[in-house]
């Protein structure tokens, strides 16, 4: 049986149309990990040795672990805990605090190449550490970190592809439901294939586009 | 609610040999996918657009679709075109595949990154492109390879518990199965977290280790005053 | 006639994204001559270079080395074939090549450098390489360098090495990009005397240098070089002492008021 491109044409809108689904889940997904991220950037930088210390511990955990346990454990483990969550917020869950601690680890990395200078500066004119945190150090820092959150974004929505795995109804799990009426698993697979090609591809351009803007604003 | 390791106590065979597949899996995938990025890697840097082209879709193709996808892509595509294997085996192609991208990625970057008259001066004084690639370049780029492979390669362990998603008895899969003769997720996926946790320190470990034998690390001293460093690092001051 | 010349460049042209490089180059350099390739940056003396070792691919035009094509070849009735890459790789160890950077291979040692395109290259056997690779570094001075790596070695000592590189393929002819740019000034003199006593085995040497003093007491010839064409070429002493072309002499005027002006002010602090 031969490729039959004309099916996969005629598959590729509902595809789309779940891809809505994988797309607003990353963006709820990227504001969680942004924020988060920052709080455990500011959190990390009180240099409290507990806190630290544990923060340590679960940074290493996240980073040690595949996404899809994390998953599981945010499906599975969390109601039993009494945390009855639907699929779609465990899911969100899971790859947000994920997210975040990638999120964190880039900021720390960030933060190696501010100059000192400014900080002793603004410590000098009795600046209060909120507002060095505010004004001084986390705008240079967002700017910074610009292509690295665009690559987390590509990652995220790489990642809702996995929450088809818990029943969440997303691409991928659409392509499934297509594949077993239509016995065409292929070319429904290329289908979803395309479609995540072509949301990281937008996802990767214009953040280059942002990028070159943000350079423009630095001359 | 409450914790106890002992609902485990039949099903630790089981998840230790999902463990080994894992690494089996992983090894397995890490040697092909390395010898189909050096591959690719080698293609990219012909002269002319169109080795770089061909390349730069396979490597942007294979890093911008979930590994979910790709490993779909594979189950169902081989059968279309005729090849029937094992499981396994799909699921290790599949991870090879997408991991060939990231290693050609960070083979070709290690290539330009070396000074062009090293390879220059190698094809000047006669030798053919693999004499010079493998007399010159190969030995000055492999310390620089350690750190990026490894943690690709870890990336790709950890990828490997998506092949649970195609019956691959793998360490997730068994955790599934497990999880389902148990009722204890709780415990089942402690155990199974640790686990994968466990392979990844070791493997950070092993790579540490050879970058040391592979040569000395040149390390970064970056001095900063005391002030500045409450705000530009996050290192716990120990007192 | 007498045989061949060692090195024959004909109409050789040269473009990088339109803008020529090469203009037509013609360039004979006969056995044992020393001919210096002069003139002001960027007139396409480092593209010819890179073009003689197949660096460089050539638009149009002709390289023969003693006698044979390089690259290119004309065939009967006209017709010109490309070589392949095999050819041109053979022809290459005819060509020696002493790179501004030396571009000596930082992982082997200095002895290394010289024994393994031997092997590589030209299949001698390892243990008549290394007595090659020590005969030639000893010729060199190196005799006590030969275990170190590049990085242990003084610029000198490293353009030696590359030197003997070069010279263990058995060139028919060895190429020299500005050897005296990547050294200490006071380095010159000790240059000039390796590849005088180079010179003085028979070996035929095309260098290229923008220092004039260094050109005119080392080569026979010297060739003039300027937006891609060699303008004049010629014995040294004529060409030091009656330039004809305008821009050969404006350049040589350049060049000596510089260099009082350098010794002028070099001269107080010393």
């Amino acid at each position: 049986m031969g490729f039959k491109l004309n099916y996969l044409l005629s598959i590729l809108p509902r595809l789309i149309g779940a891809a809505a689904v994988n797309i607003r889940l990353a963006v709820i997904i990227m504001l969680f990990a942004l924020a988060l991220g920052t709080a455990l950037t500011i959190v990390r930088s009180l240099k409290i040795v507990a806190v630290n210390a544990c923060i340590a511990v679960v940074i290493s955990f996240v980073r040690g672990t595949p996404l899809l346990i994390q998953i599981f454990i945010a499906y599975y483990v969390l109601p039993a805990v009494g945390l009855d969550l639907s699929p779609e917020v465990a899911g969100v869950s899971a790859i947000a605090f994920n997210s975040m601690v990638f999120v964190s680890e880039s900021m720390r990395g960030g933060l190696a190449t501010i100059d000192a200078g400014q900080i002793e500066a603004s410590t000098a004119l009795g600046l209060p550490p909120h507002a060095i945190w505010l004004k001084v150090v986390l705008p240079q820092l967002f700017r910074r970190i610009v292509p690295v959150l665009i690559n987390e974004a590509t990652i995220v929505v790489k990642g809702t592809a996995l929450l088809s795995v818990i029943t969440v109804v997303d691409v991928l799990r659409t392509a499934q439901q297509i594949a077993s009426a239509s016995y065409r698993p292929f070319e429904t697979m290329i289908g979803s294939a395309l479609v995540f090609l072509v949301i990281n591809l937008v996802i990767s351009l214009s953040g280059r586009v942002a990028e070159s803007r943000f350079a423009a604003a630095r001359v | 609610m409450h914790f106890d390791p002992a609902v485990l106590v039949d099903y630790w065979p089981l998840l230790l040999q999902g463990a080994w597949l894992t690494l089996q899996v992983s090894v397995a995938a890490l040697v092909m996918g390395y010898v189909a990025g050096i591959a690719v890697a080698l293609i990219a840097l012909v002269p002319g657009w169109l080795p770089g082209l061909v390349t730069g879709c396979y490597v942007e193709t294979l890093r911008n679709i979930p590994f979910i996808i790709i490993l779909f892509v594979v189950y169902y595509g081989l059968p279309f075109c005729g090849i029937r294997l094992p499981a396994t085996l799909v699921g290790t192609t599949a991870l090879a595949l997408f991991a060939s991208a990231y290693y050609a990625e960070i083979v070709r970057a290690a290539i330009l990154a070396l000074p062009r008259g090293q390879f220059e001066s190698a094809r000047a004084i006669g030798m053919s492109p693999m004499s010079a690639m493998w007399h010159v370049v190969a030995p000055q780029i492999l310390r620089a390879l350690v750190p990026p492979s490894t943690n690709m390669t870890l990336t790709m362990m950890k990828e490997s518990s998506v092949l649970s998603s195609i019956t691959v008895p793998e360490l997730t899969y068994q955790s599934l199965v497990v999880q389902g003769n148990t009722f204890a997720p709780f415990e089942v996926f402690a155990a199974v977290a640790s686990i994968y946790w466990l392979i990844a320190v070791v493997i950070a470990e092993a790579s540490r280790r050879l970058e040391r034998r592979v040569g000395a690390v040149q390390a970064e001293a970056v001095s900063r005053n005391r002030i500045a460093d409450r705000y530009l690092s996050l290192v716990a001051r120990r007192t | 006639m007498s045989a061949p010349p060692v090195l024959r460049v004909s109409n050789l042209t040269k473009r990088f994204h339109g803008v020529t490089a090469l203009d037509k180059v013609y360039l004979d350099v006969h056995a044992g001559q020393i001919v210096a390739l002069i003139g002001p940056s960027g007139c396409g003396k480092s593209t010819l270079l890179r073009c003689l070792t197949w660096l460089e691919q050539p638009d149009d035009g002709f390289i023969e080395v003693a006698g044979k094509p390089l690259g290119r070849e004309l065939m009967p009735g006209g017709v010109v074939r490309r070589q392949n890459r095999r050819q041109i790789d053979a022809l290459r160890p005819q060509v020696g090549i002493v790179f501004q950077q030396f571009h000596l291979w930082p992982h082997m040692t200095a002895l290394e450098n010289v024994v393994r395109p031997q092997t590589v290259v030209l299949g001698r056997p390892r243990d008549e390489a290394t007595r090659r690779g020590i005969e030639l570094l000893t010729r060199l001075g190196l005799a006590d360098r030969m275990d170190r790596h590049p990085h242990a070695l003084s610029g000198g000592q490293k353009q030696r090495v590359a030197i003997a590189r070069a010279l263990a393929m058995d060139p028919a002819l060895m190429l020299f990009d500005e050897p005296t740019s990547a050294l200490d000034p006071e380095l010159v003199g000790e240059v000039l005397a390796v590849l005088r006593a180079l010179a003085g085995t028979g070996m035929t040497m095309l260098v290229v240098t923008h220092e004039i003093g260094f050109a005119a007491s080392l080569a026979d010839r010297i060739a003039f070089m300027d937006h891609g064409r060699i303008l004049e070429e010629g014995p040294a002493r004529d060409i030091m002492a009656a330039p004809k072309e305008p821009r050969l002499r404006n350049f040589l005027d350049l060049v000596r008021a510089d260099h009082r002006i350098v010794t002028t002010t070099v001269t107080p602090t010393e």
